[in-house]
Order: C-alpha cells, then structure tokens, then sequence
C-alpha cells in the first residue's frame, strides 16, 4: 500500500502542477480583468474609511461641534425597567462626612454648554434665569390647582419617613397629598419655609412638588374605610381617630382652632429612588454625567447657602419614572424644603445649620482641647424673636462659607464659574419679586414677612456681592456689527458696584480641531463694554462649520482683583455670520 | 528570471486583492454606518454616550456597610428593636455597679393607647445578679393631672459592697454581703403643673442579708461582727411610708442643659418584723443649670443631703443606709464606698459641646457620711476631680464616661444615663 500510494501520488502532483500552473494563469488574468477594479474600488474604500475616522475623531476632539452652544440635553430617552435606587441615611452621612466619595478632579461643570448654561433636561429648566417670569409665575410656581376641599379630607394613610408629624390624605377629587404641620413652638414656620422655597427653586430651574398651605378644622378629617397606620417597625394596622389626633397634639392649633398645615401633591411618575450628589446611575442610560460634575448640582451650593437649606442631601432628592409619549425616564426632583430659612422643620434651626457640619473636626478639636473657652463664631449670633420664622439672618451670614449638614461631592466640586452661573440666578429675583413670593408663606405677623423678606434680601446681595466679584464678571457676550460687545454682571446686578477701570483684550486665531489659539496682533486696551473684532481674526483654519477667533478678556477694576481674572469668549463665523459659541471664565 | 521578475507583482498583488476583499467584506459596512453616526454634534455625541451605556445597564449594588446600613433602614431594626416584640424589649445593663453587664426582657403592652402603664421585666447578670419588677399605673388620670401606680420588685445581690461605717471606713476593709429583698408599694400622686408634682406612696418591704459570693473579697461577716452589725443576723420586714414633692423645670430631664430640680422626699420605715430598726429619713435635692453661649456651656450644681432619725432603742441596718461613691455621687471612689445614717454630696460641674453629639465635662464631687446629722456640714469632706464625656441627642444622654481622681485612685465609670 506505501508503495502504490507513493507512485500515485507524484502523478497526481504532476497533474496538479500543471493545472495548478494553468489556474493560477486564469486567476491572474481573472483579477486583472475582474479583480482589479474591485482591489482599487477597495483601496478607495480603505481610505474613505481612514478619512471617515479620522473626522470622527477630529469631530470628537474639536472645541465646538456644529450645534454648540446647545440649550437642551434631550436625556429623555426611553428608559427599561428600572429597580428602586435608595440611599440608607446614616451611610450617606457616614460615607460623605468620612469617605468623601466621588470625584474631586478639579474640572469644568460637564453638563454644561459651550456658554458655561445649563441646558433644559431632566434635571433642570432653564426658567427665570433665561426669562424673567412675572409675578403671576413666580407667585404660582410650579402648582397647577390645590387641593379642593368642598366637604372632607379622607386620611388614609399615617406619614412614613421624615421628622414632622403629618399624614396622607385624600381631597374632594381623590387627590392624594401630603399633609405636614408646623410645631406647636413655631406655628406657620415650616409651612411658609416650605411654599417659600419651593417657588424660588422652581423659578430658577429645578423640579419640585406642587405644595400649598391650607387650613382645616379637625371636622374636616375623615378616617377612609380602608385607612392604614403603619408604626415605626413597619406593623401594619387600621388607622384610627387617635391616631388622626395624636398627629394633631403635635401639631401647631390656631386660634380658631383649625390646624394649618403644608399639603404636598404626590408627584407624578412612577418613585425610584433619590440620587448621590457624585456618580451615576448605573441603571439609567440617560445619566452619563457624574452628578459631582453636574453644574445645578454644584451651583445648589449657591443657593442653597442664600435660603439655608442646610438639609441638601441625597434623601431629599426624588427621582420619579415619567411616562410621556410613549417612553419613560427619570425626572430628577428636589423635595422637601422644611428645613430652609429658619425652619429646622420641628423645630427653630439650629444656629449651626449653614454654619458647620454635622461632624467637623476642625472646631470639634478646638473646642475639645481648650476646655470650650474657645467659642464657635457662630454661637454667639442673635436672632430676632419671631417664632414663625425660627432662626435665620443675614448680618453673621458668608455665602462662601456656608455649608449643609454634611458635605458632598457636587458642593465641594463647585468652582467660581459655578457660583458665577448661580449667583446670576440669584440676582435676577428682583426685590418685588421676593416680596411677592414672601407673602405667599401667608405670615400673619406683618413685621415677620418684612424681616423675613428683608433677610431674603441681604442674603441674596451677599450671595451677588461674593460670587459675581470673585471672577470675571462680564457677560451678555453679542456680536454688534463689527464689535464684540457685553456688560459686566457685577455692575449691573449689584448696588454700589462702580463700572470697570477698563478691558484689555488678547485677539488669537482659533483652531478647533486642534483647540490651538495662535495670538493675533498684540494685547488691545478698551474703556468701553464692547470690543473692536480685528479683521483678520477669522483667518484660522475652518472646521467645516466656521472660522474661528478667541479674545481673551482681563478686567481692570481697583476695587475687585478678581475681574482680572482672564475670561475666554469665542466668536465662529459661517460666512457672514459671526455669532458667540463660547465662553470660559477661570 | 524576467517572467518570475514580472510575476512577483502579482504575487504581492494577490493576497493584497485577498486582504482587500476580507477588509472591504469586514470593515466597509461599519465604515459606513460609523460615518453615518460619527457624533459630529453634541447631541449626537451625547446620544452615543447614551446608547453605549444602554448596553451595559445593570442595577445599582451597594458594598457591604452601605448594605448593611440600607438593611437596617429598610427592615427598621433600630425602630423594631426599640418596639420591641408583641411588647417584649431586651432589657440590657442596670443592675447594681460591680454586677456585670446584665441582660434580661421586659414585657411592656401597649395598653388602652398608653393610658394604662403596664411592665414587667427580669434581668440576670454574670455574677448571678438578679432582677425581677412589675409596674401598674395609670399616669393619665383626670387628663393627666392624677397618677396612680402599682410596683413590685425582688432582687438578689449576691455581692454588694461594703466597706465599714462612717467616713473613716478604709478601702482595705472591702467586703461583701448578699442583698436579697422583695417591695410592693402603691403610690398616688398628683400634677399640679408640668413642673410641680407631689405625691405619697405606702409599701412593703421585706429585706434579706446573707453571705457574699465574691470570693475575691472577705464576706462582711467575717470582718464585720454580727455584734457591731446586729442586721446582719436578723432582718426587719418595713412598710413605709413616702411623702414627694417635686419641682422641676429642667429642659430635658434625661440632658439637661437648663433649669432646675428641687426634691424632697419625706421616708418613714415602720419595722413590722423586729421591732428594733424603724426609722424616719429626709432626702433633699437641689439641682441646677446654669446655661450660657446658647446653652452650648452650661455649669451644673447638685447637692444632695439624707439625714435619718430614729427613736430611742432603733437603728438603722447598715444596708438601708445612705451610700457615697461611684458614678453618681463622688466618681473618684467605688461604689458604696461610704455608708452612713446621714450623707451630704455636692457635684459642680461644667460641661461644653465639642459637637453636637458629644458633651465634655469637667466635674468636681465632694461629699461626706456621718453618722450624727450635725457632723453633716462642709468640713472633712471627701472629694474628687474628673473629667467625662458625654454622647448624646438633643433629649438624652445614652452614654457617659466619667473618669475619677481621688486620694484612692482613679476610677472609670461607663453609664446609659446622665450624672444628675
């Protein structure tokens, strides 16, 4: 068998040698012939894609992209099931009091557009702060029609979670709020705190609970047939009228003997949870931010500094599942602001709210060691005795060094550009406005709702007085013919604030694949607010999109060292067309 | 050489058209699509991200503490624990100082919305320290004006301290006896304010001494004649009597940082067994905080003074004595360290706020026994200094540790409550 199989098969290599050789002639004449377009077509090919990619890159590198500056982050795409994201207090506490979690990378705001604005998404619409609403809307807020309370409240339901003491009740239409009352030691406090500041917070930009203050007497409460009591370990029993009572001893009785209390509308949506003030939700495909590099976040320093809100922390955060339009997503709300102004919800704030955090072992030490002869600032300030607004002033208070009852990323990351963005919110509540919105907490002591609004008031310049001097404080970038022209925040926002000495400004062709400015011409000085565009600016490389030009912007002022801080303004040309695209402030 | 020259080309050509062919068939159709979705706006690029993420959700899972913590909160077993079983607690700690830590249930059904008090309890302790009591009452009579309570308690102390009469008693002297006794008392009382309480409460009390367990320590007998302590022998069944009045207005009566509290109770105990050892006592307490710097400083005062009579031919057991030293009265001496007829403590303390869970102190105790109530004034008075802390909530302290120095040493005390 070797044997035939070795003569066999040098004839059949011959064979194959010959054919092989008459193949390859037809293969190559084939390729010539056939092939060789399709190699060439492929070449073509090859590098189309080459250049494909190296466009997506450039694309992914460049400054700008073609739709900057954007004004709506559409993070509304549709969301699968989601689970319940819930944070345990005492962890949150723990966790960002000794951990400091997060990331502290000292970096721009990510969410933000090519302007240094936040874009309208489910966290945040821009509303007073792009438009100034009217004293209509921001007297409403976000509510859309209260409780309707013909005859009675039907209680179903005691209060889960949260210090106050309250319930969940039923109005005429079936409605389900929630209802809060205010201590006995401090009536209207909690209640007016809350209207308050839900309606400041829905006009700069955040989602908040339709919330509104309503009165009732005990008459009007009606246990529902299937009405529950749950008790702190979660026992499950039918609700009663002591039960509805006992609520009502804590609670503060007016002198006609009807309660007032805080009715909280449901929110609608599916609840899922709060979120961290750092990372993202690793079940939300729309949360590609982290929240510690989110400018709301960070900026909610700003204001939650100007109302006190100490009690800025992740469980009092919601996120809601919305259905709308055939999909759903998280809407991501601010809730419960019972601890804001002077209110500490049960009780007067604590005058360390806003002034120290929960634990801090810088004063702890200090004070520990030297017997308590040293003395925390803050102990020693004096608050007007008015009892429906609790503890809150304006004399001893630093923006800048306020903080909440414990820290967390998005506040500790929060950079002056940050503040400058919030700081402007602030400011466009005009003193009409914050009147108004005062007399909605319906304080029935007159020379309270004046303190109250009069402390509202100081607070908010400090907050303006800090923040919009502690940068660069020009804005309003237009392009006016030939000119680049602005104004200066701090002047213009600000009581007492003088106009600047004068402008001195860098022009730099820009290049936006490369993000590469190349100086043009030499520094310029201007005493106006608005800035010659040299001509051959525009000269750089394009983009596709435009040419691109850069002035960098430092202001003089004797007064405020900061406004020298360099501030970057980039102007894009398409054609004629010479519009803002973007600005950056140090 | 020329043909295989010209050929050469067309070798490198071929697996060139063969590699173009797999690159064309693998990459053009992404190349395409990929162009067609290269993120060249924002939006886009945002999008992608998003999209991308979409592929790789999953649900959020928390490291163990943050778990463990999110357990504790959703199953509430802080709140649980606190609530308790159909009614039943764990009843940890608060036997007599010396017992060991002691564990036991207490029993106490919600009844009729908290207008009726009822609780039952028993505890034992590594030193077989053991405690049993009963409570009844009615503490919101007539809108809580009137209080009505019915109490029971046995506990046997099988190694008490004690170390000699008087306020020469040395600390070498240290004995021990087992303190057994069983009480029932009923007491009525009324409310006249929210800060004025009196009240009365009659009793029986059966009381029974025996030999000390602690083997560490000479059993009182032994050092201790039965002739110098005739109780020691024979013990006396008491009913008594007790007249309250009370008025305190401290802020919070388990923290307090203001106010003051000011106590007499008016004791006679009727020897029903004997016959030879009824006697009558006064007990005093004035106690009062001085708060400044928004009650973040507070200086408290405390005195407190027992003084007991007896008739001609009575005496008083040494065990129904009042008693000076350890956590509550002088903390730079143990427990039980004085006994006497007659007893004067005063406590000066200054307490600051480190943070807001936790209050430091400085502390000075002095106090003294006697045996005749004349010799209760402020000379010879034995004393300590210290310094403590304080963990706490706004309304209670829930633990103290208090650290003592005195001419007998240093003492540390751990304690669930506050010193006055």
């Amino acid at each position: 068998m070797p044997s035939q199989t070795s003569t066999h098969s040098p004839r059949i290599s011959c064979f194959d040698v010959r054919t092989s050789a008459f193949a390859l002639l037809v293969l190559r004449v084939s390729v010539r012939l056939w092939f060789a377009p399709l190699v060439a077509a492929c070449r073509v090919v090859a590098f189309l894609f080459a250049v494909t990619l190296l466009l997506s890159s450039i694309a992914s590198a460049q400054k700008f992209r073609p739709d900057d500056p954007i004004w709506e982050d559409d993070d509304r795409q549709n969301v699968p099931t989601l689970g319940r994201f819930t944070i345990a207090d005492y962890y949150d506490f723990l966790e960002n009091t000794f951990f400091s979690p997060g990331d502290n990378t000292r970096k721009r705001a990510v969410n933000v557009n090519t302007l240094g604005e936040v874009p309208d998404s489910s966290w945040f619409t821009n509303r007073h702060g792009k438009k100034p609403l009217n004293l209509e809307e921001l007297v409403r807020g976000p509510d859309r029609g209260g409780p309707s309370l013909g005859t009675k409240w039907q209680v179903i339901q005691n209060k889960q979670g949260g210090i106050t003491p309250g319930f969940r009740a039923k109005d005429d239409t079936g409605t389900i709020y929630q209802l809060e009352f205010d201590p006995v030691t401090n009536p209207e406090m909690a209640t007016s705190a809350e209207v308050i500041c839900t309606k400041i917070f829905h006009a700069i930009g955040y989602y908040v609970a339709e919330v509104y203050i309503v009165s009732f007497s005990r008459n009007q409460l009606e246990i529902a047939t299937n009405a529950q009591f749950e008790d702190l370990a979660g026992k499950k029993r039918p609700m009663t009228a002591k039960d509805v009572d006992a609520v009502l001893q804590k609670a503060h009785t007016g002198p006609d003997g009807r309660y007032r209390t805080i009715a909280s509308k449901f929110l609608p949506g599916k609840p899922v949870g709060t979120y961290r003030y750092y990372g993202t939700r690793p079940d939300d495909p729309n949360d590609i931010f982290p929240h510690e590099h989110r400018r709301e976040l960070r900026g909610l320093r700003v204001f939650s500094a100007w109302l006190n809100h100490d009690d800025s922390r992740s469980i009092n955060s919601f996120d809601s599942l919305i259905s709308e339009n055939g999909r759903q997503y998280i809407r991501h709300y601010l809730f419960d602001f019972g601890s804001t102004l002077g209110s500490g919800t049960v009780f007067a704030q604590k005058p360390r709210a806003g002034n120290e955090y929960l634990w801090e072992p810088g004063p702890t030490f200090k004070s520990l060691f030297s017997l308590g002869l040293w003395v925390r600032p803050w102990i020693r300030v004096d608050y007007p005795n008015y009892p429906s607004i609790g503890n809150f002033e304006a004399e001893f208070f630093r923006p800048e060094k306020w903080k909440p009852e414990y820290p967390n990323r998005a506040f500790e990351n929060m950079m002056e550009e940050d503040a400058f963005w919030a700081a402007k919110l602030v400011m466009a509540f005009t003193d009409e406005q914050l009147r108004a919105i005062v007399k909605t907490g319906q304080l029935s002591d007159p020379r309270a709702e004046a303190y109250l609004t009069e402390t509202i008031i100081k607070r908010r310049d400090k907050v303006g007085h800090f923040w919009l001097n502690h940068t660069n404080p020009l804005d309003q970038f237009r392009v006016e013919g030939t000119t680049l022209a602005f104004d200066n925040a701090a002047v213009r926002l600000l009581k007492g604030v003088s106009a600047a000495d004068g402008y001195q400004v860098q022009w730099h062709r820009f290049d936006n694949h490369k993000q590469t400015p190349e100086p043009f011409g030499s520094k310029t000085a201007a005493k106006q607010l608005q800035l010659e565009i040299p001509s051959g600016a525009f000269e750089g490389p394009s983009d596709g999109a435009g040419h691109y030009a850069l002035a960098e912007i430092t202001t003089q002022s004797s007064h405020h060292l900061s406004w020298a801080r360099p501030l970057r303004v980039y102007l894009r040309k398409s054609g004629t067309d010479v519009s803002v695209v973007g600005i950056e402030r140090d | 050489m020329k043909t295989l020259t010209s050929t050469h080309p067309t070798r490198v050509a071929r697996p060139t058209s063969i590699t173009s062919l797999v690159f064309l068939a693998v990459t053009i159709f992404p190349a395409f699509a990929l162009a067609q979705d290269a993120p060249l706006t924002r939006q886009q690029d945002w999008r992608q991200q998003r999209e991308a993420k979409s592929k790789s959700l999953k649900p959020y899972k928390p490291g163990s503490l943050e778990g463990g913590t999110l357990y504790v909160q959703k199953e509430r077993v802080l709140e649980r624990f606190a609530e308790g079983w159909k009614g039943i607690h764990p009843k940890l700690g608060g036997l007599s100082t010396g017992s060991g830590f002691a564990g036991g249930i207490r029993y106490a059904p919600r009844i009729a919305e908290g207008q009726v008090d009822f609780q039952t309890s028993g505890a034992i302790s590594p030193r077989v320290y053991q405690f049993y009591d009963l409570k009844l009452g009615a503490p919101k009579l007539l809108g809580g004006k009137l209080f009505a309570e019915f109490y029971s308690r046995y506990r046997s102390y099988p190694q008490e301290d004690f170390f000699g009469l008087g306020p020469s008693s040395r600390r070498g002297d240290r004995t021990n006896f087992a303190l057994e006794d069983s009480l029932f008392d009923i007491s009525l009382g009324w409310n006249w304010t929210k800060w004025l309480r009196t009240g009365v409460t009659a009793g029986h009390l059966k009381t029974n001494i025996g030999r000390g367990t602690d083997g560490r320590f000479p059993t009182t007998e032994s050092l201790f004649s039965p002739v110098a302590l005739t109780e020691l022998a024979e013990q006396p069944s008491y009913n008594h009597l007790d007249a309250l009045f009370r008025v305190d207005y401290r802020d919070e009566p388990l923290n307090p940082h203001s106010g003051g509290k000011y106590q007499l109770v008016y004791s006679y105990y009727d020897d029903q067994r004997l016959g030879r050892y009824s006697f009558r006592r006064l007990d005093a307490e004035v106690q009062q905080h001085f708060p400044f710097l928004r009650k973040k400083r507070v200086i408290s005062f405390r005195a407190l003074a027992s003084l007991s009579d007896t008739n001609p031919g009575q005496s008083i057991p040494f065990y129904m004595m009042q008693e000076v030293g350890g956590a509550d009265s002088l903390r730079g001496y143990r427990e039980f360290r004085f006994r006497d007829r007659n007893l004067l403590v005063m406590n000066l303390e200054y307490q600051w706020e480190a943070f807001s869970g936790l209050d430091m102190a400085i502390f000075g105790d002095a106090g003294k026994v006697a045996s005749r109530r004349r010799d209760i004034n402020l000379k010879d008075l034995e004393s300590d200094v210290g310094f403590g802390f304080r963990f706490n909530s706004i309304k209670s302290v829930f633990l103290r540790i208090d650290i003592g120095f005195s001419q007998e040493g240093t003492r540390v005390f751990f304690k669930f409550a506050p010193a006055f």
